[in-house]
């Protein structure tokens, strides 16, 4: 078990190209946390997950394990489990042995083999399957395999997953995703899990980095990341749909967005002259009705997408266009006229890309 | 005008991968397929296109009976998961292919101006002169749309085209193929074993299961009125909870606890084995603003797992056998292995037959 750091981290895959893979990295993951790191494809989050299992070696920065300097270290140094987005078994091999072949490497006697393997093969629902041929298996099976052989020596120190889910049906996901929690659970053992899908990032981790662009935008619980994402992007990124983004515009006391104006202290808006200025709120977080209501926007409804459990409607009002979210039994029409409420807390100002302290407004 | 199907079958090496299916599509129509995966979607794609025969059966295309005409022979365009371009020629020319092959001849200013249309749709016009290894796999992945699209072929095939994709881009492609769909005058077929692909995309569903079309019909009358156990069960994420019940005496009993008059379900069925099928947003942690919930209708369950993703709450249950997933639309900071009271709404149970696995009986109202 481990606690990792990255301390001013970062990769170029051309020395002196400045074409920066990763940039700025100070991330550290306590001993036995569950997390995540988040983003597009070419954010760097695989190239991060590389650093940490010593596959490749930053141009810049230092990994700490437990401390310890092991930024030269490799994979097999620093007993760091890996499990890929394809699952990695010998085919003509039988599960049991699968399983084995970690302990067998290492010199592992007869005895030690059996206990662990049928541990192992307990806590991931493998024990019928023991003795079948891994090739008999199907994709969910397999790589509950890779991931038993990732954990299966006890000096692992950390796990790191690389899309694990990726060619897994959407239902055995959900299997495999408690699986997961489980295993967390009972092994204590720190785990980053790459991921692009909010969805598993959000599920799996109590500590989530959102990446872009090399960067790491904001790290923290999936509830912070939802309740004040530090960036638009990270607004974005997090929810289905995201974070509603609107550009505004300094005016005397507040910002305008649209035909909207919201008020804020002045201390807040002090040095925002000349920054780019957004406004955020999260479409699970505005409140409509159909009778009129004071400071509401009148807001005609453009759209109505059922998405399962929700419907999301597309509302135009006050020169803006944003999407709210409301239950699935709602009964909304396109065309319907609703009114629109933006509670204050919800509401998030950026400038330059990070969210505004003490957003607090007044009454707009 | 449009598509049909008619009692198609296929073996494969004694094994009957679609078993007399049939299936009219309309013009017009945005259809998608759900199943999960090896269930015969791709089979199925790859006889509408032509590229393989089925073994008995009939593919009529706006009257004419196709069955026997080759792949290059039809007006078909399809879209696999894996993206499939010319590595050696530049998107340009990747998204001109299908013109320069055609039958039909196309002018070199024709060609152009099509293929400058679907990249501008697709908004990858930046990107005509490069090689498609230099995009992104989200770009390539618009490059083969393009393709697919540049002919305006009649019958559109996308076989999981966003299978591979970030689940962000899902969402942005998701919103151009139902907008590229809405120009056109084709029919488009998307298989998935994605729910919210159908969701937010088509206006038609069908279910395949054991190589047949169970169930078609609008997409939001098949989400709302499952005619099978199937079809809940492919058509639902978070999936949807089935409970095994013996009806008897005016109501289905789950559990000596959990008794279910079957006039709080305005079913009226016969004596016998049932499952009752309810969706995890219709399965309530507490009775506060649904009051309308009668508490006696409810289980204690344990909690197993409960996974916060932004203001939803998707909580793992369990009851003796039974597992139980309910969806609460706000936080619920809960500790694992603690005693829930799970409150049902009777009037959201889906009443399937526990032999044939037919839906016998639902209150459901299909609106929109």
């Amino acid at each position: 078990m481990a606690k990792i750091e990255l301390i001013d981290v970062a990769h170029e895959y051309q020395i002196g190209s400045g074409d920066y893979a990763v940039k700025d990295i100070n991330i550290t993951w306590n001993d036995g946390v569950s997390s995540a790191l988040l983003g597009p494809s070419g954010c760097g989050k695989t190239t991060l997950l590389k650093i940490i299992s010593g596959l490749l070696r930053p141009s810049e920065g230092t990994v700490l394990l437990d401390g310890e300097d092991v930024t030269g270290l490799s994979p097999q140094e620093r007993n760091v489990a890996q499990v890929f987005q394809f699952p990695v078994v010998y085919e003509t091999l039988s599960v049991f042995d699968n399983l084995a072949f970690p302990l067998r490497n290492r010199g592992a006697n007869k005895q030690e083999v059996r206990e662990r393997v049928h541990e192992i093969a307990e806590m991931l629902d493998l024990q019928d399957l023991l003795k079948k041929g891994a090739s008999s298996l199907g994709a969910a099976e397999k790589q509950r395999i890779s991931l038993g052989r990732g954990i299966v020596r006890k000096d692992t120190t950390a796990v790191l997953f690389d899309e694990p889910l990726t060619v897994i049906d959407p239902h055995m996901k959900w299997h495999l995703r408690r699986k997961l929690k489980e295993l967390h659970a009972r092994l204590g053992l720190t785990m980053v899990y790459v991921t692009h899908d909010q969805h598993e990032a959000l599920t799996f981790a109590e500590q989530v980095t959102v990446m872009d662009v090399g960067e790491a935008l904001q790290t923290g619980s999936p509830r912070a990341l939802h309740t004040r994402p530090a960036a638009p992007f990270v607004g974005y990124f997090i929810g289905s749909p995201g974070m509603n983004l609107f550009d505004a515009t300094l005016q005397d006391d507040g910002v305008m967005v649209g035909d909207l104006k919201l008020s804020y202290p002045s201390e807040t808006l002090q040095g925002l002259g000349g920054k780019k200025l957004q406004v955020g709120i999260r479409p699970e977080f505005i409140e409509v009705r159909s009778d009129p209501d004071d400071g509401a926007i009148k807001s005609t409804v453009e759209a109505v997408n059922l998405t399962g459990s929700s419907l999301i409607l597309d509302l135009a009002g006050k020169g803006l266009d944003f999407k709210v979210r409301v239950m699935e039994d709602a009964d909304v029409n396109e065309g319907d006229t609703l009114y629109a409420t933006f509670p204050d807390e919800r509401v998030i100002l950026y400038a330059d890309g990070r969210a505004v302290k003490s957003t607090l407004k007044e009454a707009a | 005008m449009g598509l049909s199907l008619k009692d198609i079958h296929k073996v494969y090496e004694g094994n009957s991968k679609l078993a007399g299916l049939d299936m009219e599509v309309e013009d017009g129509t945005f259809l998608s397929i759900i199943a999960p995966t090896g269930t015969g979607k791709t089979t199925l794609m790859r006889i509408i296109a032509g590229i393989e025969a089925p073994t008995s059966g009939q593919i009529v295309v706006d009257g004419q009976d196709v069955t026997g005409v080759h792949v290059r022979d039809r007006n078909v365009a399809m879209v696999y998961q894996q993206f499939v371009n010319y590595p050696s020629l530049n998107v340009f020319e990747n998204i001109a292919s299908p013109l320069r092959v055609s039958k039909q001849k196309y002018s070199k200013k024709e060609i152009t101006e099509r293929v400058e249309r679907v990249a501008e749709q697709l908004r990858i016009t930046e990107f005509l002169q490069r090689l498609p290894q230099e995009l992104s796999g989200g770009q390539q992945q618009r490059v083969s749309i393009a393709r697919a699209i540049v002919k305006d072929a009649r019958i559109i095939l996308l076989d999981e085209p966003l299978g591979n994709l970030d689940y962000k881009l899902r969402e942005d492609l998701r919103l151009e193929l139902k907008n590229l769909a809405a120009e056109r005058n084709a029919i488009f077929i998307y298989a998935t074993p994605e729910p919210i692909d159908a969701l937010t995309m088509a206006n038609h569903a069908a279910i395949l299961h054991d190589g047949q079309i169970t169930q078609y019909g609008p997409v939001r009358e098949v989400y709302r009125k499952p005619n099978h156990i199937k079809s809940g069960e492919y058509f639902s994420d978070p999936p949807m909870n089935f409970l095994p019940c013996r009806i008897e005496n005016g109501q289905a009993v789950v559990t000596p606890e959990l008794k279910v008059p079957l006039s709080a379900m305005k079913a009226d069925v016969s004596a016998g084995d049932y499952v009752l099928g309810i969706r995890p947003h219709h399965l309530y942690i507490r009775i506060g603003r649904e009051s309308q919930l009668d508490e006696k209708i409810s289980l204690t369950a344990e909690l197993v797992l409960a996974e916060i993703v932004g203001s939803d709450t998707t909580m793992h249950l369990s009851h003796d056998a039974l597992e139980l997933t309910a969806l609460s639309r706000d936080l619920q900071d809960r500790s694992l292995d603690e005693e829930l009271t799970v409150y049902f709404d009777p009037e959201q149970f889906h009443i399937f037959a526990a032999d044939s696995g037919e839906l016998v009986s639902s209150a459901a109202a299909v609106r929109r």
